[in-house]
């Protein structure tokens, strides 16, 4: 009888060790996701490239965005689902012919100098932006005056409604971040210096060892929002390092090493063909996020693309799908969409409008091209070699267009040179470079109007197409100017559309992130085991 | 002698404008500026033109020569485009990784180089020397990038002995300050040990068969009294021009391992500013550079006087 006992007793201790050792596999492979957060200690950050400033609202680099954004916050923000909420606003009010906008503010919001924020610093930094700011500048077009009616209240009146005001002042780059008044009087459209980087974010900046690191501390003041569900820049959020430390890595490699052996906590940047061998490890994981698409623009203030005929003839020679394909390998980093805007972004999402994105045909490439003004000049394509994606774009772009009868030149650039040549007609007749993620029309850079950016695009129809916008007030009334966008998108092919874009990074498993657009560090931990 | 040493420095001065001259001309003709890459892809031409006049890059070129010139005149190397900080003051904190990586693989090489080279030219009729000839070629022709991540797979992913990047001032922790350095420094001195033994080995080889090499052995003296007081001293004088050459080279900046282990040294310093146009820094650390070429080059002159007492300068 005892010898049954202790032979049921092995067995339920068997049990239990293999229970027990599955639920611990089980917990490791989870990302440990579930364990309580705490707080302390220094986030080690291996990230790719030094950003020029830290000033969110001066420029629109994403590493600027990336680090900015644990410092400075705006008025109103996007959630987890790209949807506009409140940050350090509480609310607003649009009068009925809606051209007088009236915010009202959070009380109590210290900055990180222990100024506390009010509409005086409010009114300062909007005024800084409408100057500075890419976003900004178009939007104090609209602009006709800004006033102060308390400390907690300011109303802006617009010369004429402009819908996308509030969202505007939520763009995640070149942001409306609020400063104290002070500093946005001293900095006016210079880029705000070390000393000026004080915002209301739950990190403050603290040091920056140039080309080495930048080190972010804690806010101990920070005054959170207390929604819990919204995600995104708003709702609450929580600092739980003491320091986050952004180090400059610009080596994959040792990115990617630095991090499985513990010397980093989290690697930005990482090369999507590596995803299936990383995806196995035990000590990091993939973080994968929307980074805007890929694209292919034609300057059409010269011969031979200032001819629609061409352009269409270029559009039935690309083979989109069998450039994505070559271009990003795993089918996780690119989707063959042809919307403007991410099927993510709910609200600015329509697919109609679209059947021109996929028009591979070769025989009607051939034809298109006969019939169009192209004279068989050789053409000049230009990219930046520093990223291997646009590099292998212009390669099978110059094959499919030799294959319909182009002549086709590369030139890559580094890309400081690309920058420059991008600004000048003669340099260029094609050129690929990726966008990232915007989030209204007017913030698409390849679409804005006669400048570089889309190869000296000129439009009537988009330009009442943006009007329109600017005047749609509801859903219905939105989608159908997007729908129309997309439709003029593929009519008059001011760009190629090659294939929406994801980014790629590396975290500890010991980490507790929540991913999103970009690396931003509140509401983010790391467990001691 | 001091005389020589002063005609040394004053000749720096047309040196240096050359090289000043050169290095503006190249760098302001490269396409590119500061302006675009500050203000990011969706900036506007108008932004960038405004930016651009505020940072002084819409002067003609000449003015803004002899602006820099002026300035440097007066000990001033200019500020940073992108940071407004000290271009010296860059410089100075930038220096202070590349000494002491330097000074590491220096030492490391000249442990290595030195020992190998006397035995192998003692038992030069024996296996020892085509291994010897064999390593030295070997590490003359690896790629420092190669054996960098090499040496970063074995030394500190596969068995963690050693960090995989990162840089520790030696005045704030000397010993981790070193342990971060050594991979570095290996590799410098695995490149640089195979030159210099052979240079070594070289030199030796020719002394042994010279006269006073038969006097030394004839006056009785044993093989290793006459390897060391007479063959290495007298072979010294050309392995000191090519350590004086890597000693330049290295304080000039090791971009490849710099890169690799993230060490905030010269070499770093000048390729971040040519990616970013930051004009004056680039001036200011080719300046730098230069100046270490010819004072290094003075050093290794001087050190031949005392190397061969019948070499004179007058």
């Amino acid at each position: 009888m005892n010898h049954l006992r202790m032979n049921r007793f092995i067995c339920l201790m068997i049990g239990l060790t293999l229970v027990f050792t599955l639920v611990g596999c089980g917990s490791q492979a989870s990302d440990q996701t579930d364990s309580a957060p705490t707080k302390g200690g220094t986030l080690k950050v291996a990230y790719a490239s030094e950003p020029d400033t830290l000033d969110w609202s001066f420029t629109s680099a994403t590493a600027t965005r990336d680090i900015g954004w644990n410092i400075f916050e705006t008025l109103f923000a996007l959630d987890k689902n790209y949807t506009i909420k409140p940050l350090l606003a509480t609310d607003y009010k649009v009068s009925s012919d809606k051209k007088h906008y009236t915010i009202t503010l959070r009380k109590h919001v210290p900055f990180q100098d222990g100024s506390v924020m009010s509409a005086d610093d409010v009114i300062a930094s909007l005024d800084r932006w409408r100057k500075v700011s890419s976003v900004g500048q178009i939007t104090n077009s609209y602009i006709k005056k800004v006033s102060k009616l308390n400390d907690q209240t300011l109303r802006v009146d617009l010369k004429t409604p402009y819908s996308s005001f509030i969202e505007s002042m939520s763009a995640p780059k070149s942001a409306l971040a609020i400063i104290p008044e002070k500093i946005a009087k001293q900095a006016l459209d210079q880029p705000l210096n070390t000393k000026q980087l004080i915002g209301t974010g739950p990190y403050q900046f603290a040091k920056w060892d140039k080309g080495q690191k930048i080190e972010l501390k804690r806010f101990k003041k920070y005054a959170s929002r207390k929604e819990t569900n919204w995600g995104g820049l708003t709702g609450k959020k929580t600092a739980y390092f003491d320091k986050v430390d952004y180090l400059i890595v610009k080596d994959t490699t040792v990115r990617q090493n630095g991090l499985k052996t513990g010397l980093y906590d989290y690697a930005q940047g990482i090369p999507s063909d590596l995803y299936d061998t990383l995806k196995r490890s035990k000590q990091v994981a993939p973080v994968t996020y929307i980074n805007g698409y890929s694209t292919l623009t034609p300057d059409k203030s010269e011969p031979p693309f200032n001819d629609l005929k061409t352009r269409q003839a270029l559009n039935a020679a690309l083979d989109k799908k069998a450039i994505a394909q070559a271009t990003y390998g795993n089918q996780k980093f690119y989707q063959l969409d042809g919307a403007l805007f991410d099927p993510s972004q709910k609200q600015l999402y329509t697919k109609e409008g679209t059947e021109g994105y996929l028009a591979y045909d070769k025989a009607k490439a051939k034809r298109l091209l006969k019939e169009s003004s192209y004279d068989g000049k050789p053409l000049t394509i230009i990219y930046s070699n520093d990223n291997d994606n646009y590099k292998r774009i212009a390669e099978i772009v110059k094959q499919q267009m030799e294959e319909v009868g182009f002549k086709v030149n590369l030139v890559p650039y580094e890309w400081t040179t690309f920058l420059a040549k991008w600004k000048d007609p003669k340099n260029w007749d094609l050129e690929v470079v990726g966008w990232s993620t915007r989030f209204s029309p007017s913030e698409l850079g390849m679409l804005v109007l006669n400048s570089n950016n889309s190869g000296w695009y000129k439009s009537q129809k988009w330009s009442s197409l943006l009007t329109q916008w600017g005047k749609a007030d509801t859903d219905v009334q939105r989608k159908a100017v997007l729908k129309q966008m997309n439709e003029t998108v593929y009519s008059e092919l001011p760009f190629y559309k090659i294939a929406n874009e994801s980014s790629f990074d590396l975290r500890s498993t010991k980490l507790h992130y929540d991913s999103w657009l970009g690396e931003r560090f509140w509401n983010t931990w790391k467990t001691s085991e | 002698m001091l005389r020589y040493i002063a005609t040394r420095v004053v000749s720096l001065i047309p040196i240096l404008f050359i090289v000043s001259l050169i290095v503006f001309l190249i760098i302001h003709l490269t396409p590119g500026n500061p302006a675009a890459l500050i203000l990011g892809q969706d900036a506007s031409r108008a932004s960038i033109h405004q930016l651009e006049n505020k940072l002084g890059l819409n002067e003609p070129l000449f003015i803004q020569y002899l602006d820099w010139m002026k300035k440097l005149l007066t000990g001033d190397l200019g500020q940073s485009v992108y940071s407004s900080e000290s271009v010296k003051g860059i410089i100075i904190s930038h220096i202070g990784p590349t000494i002491n990586l330097t000074v590491f693989a220096l030492v490391l090489t000249l442990l290595v180089a030195i020992p190998t080279a006397v035995i192998a030219v003692w038992k030069r009729n024996t296996l020892l020397d085509p291994i010897f000839i064999s390593l030295s070629l070997l590490g003359v022709s690896i790629p420092a990038f190669w054996l960098a991540i090499l040496l970063v797979l074995i030394f500190a992913v596969t068995f963690p002995i050693f960090p995989v990047a990162g840089y520790v001032p030696l005045s704030r922790n000397f010993f981790n300050g070193l342990y971060h350095l050594f991979l570095p420094a290996v590799i410098l001195a695995c490149v640089e040990t195979g030159l210099i033994a052979r240079m070594l080995r070289d030199g030796m080889l020719e002394a042994i068969g010279q006269n006073y090499t038969k006097t030394a052995r004839a006056k009785g003296l044993s093989e290793s009294a006459v390897l060391l007081k007479h063959v290495f001293v007298n072979a010294l004088i050309p392995t000191t021009t090519v350590v004086g050459t890597m000693v330049a080279g290295l304080l000039g900046g090791t971009v490849i391992v710099e890169t690799i282990f993230t060490i905030p040294g010269i070499g770093q310093l000048l390729i971040d500013s040519i990616y970013r146009r930051d004009y004056p820094v680039i001036q200011g650390v080719i300046l730098f550079i230069a100046v270490i070429y010819v004072l290094v080059n003075l050093l290794v002159d001087l050190i031949y006087t005392l190397l061969d007492p019948r070499i004179r300068y007058n």
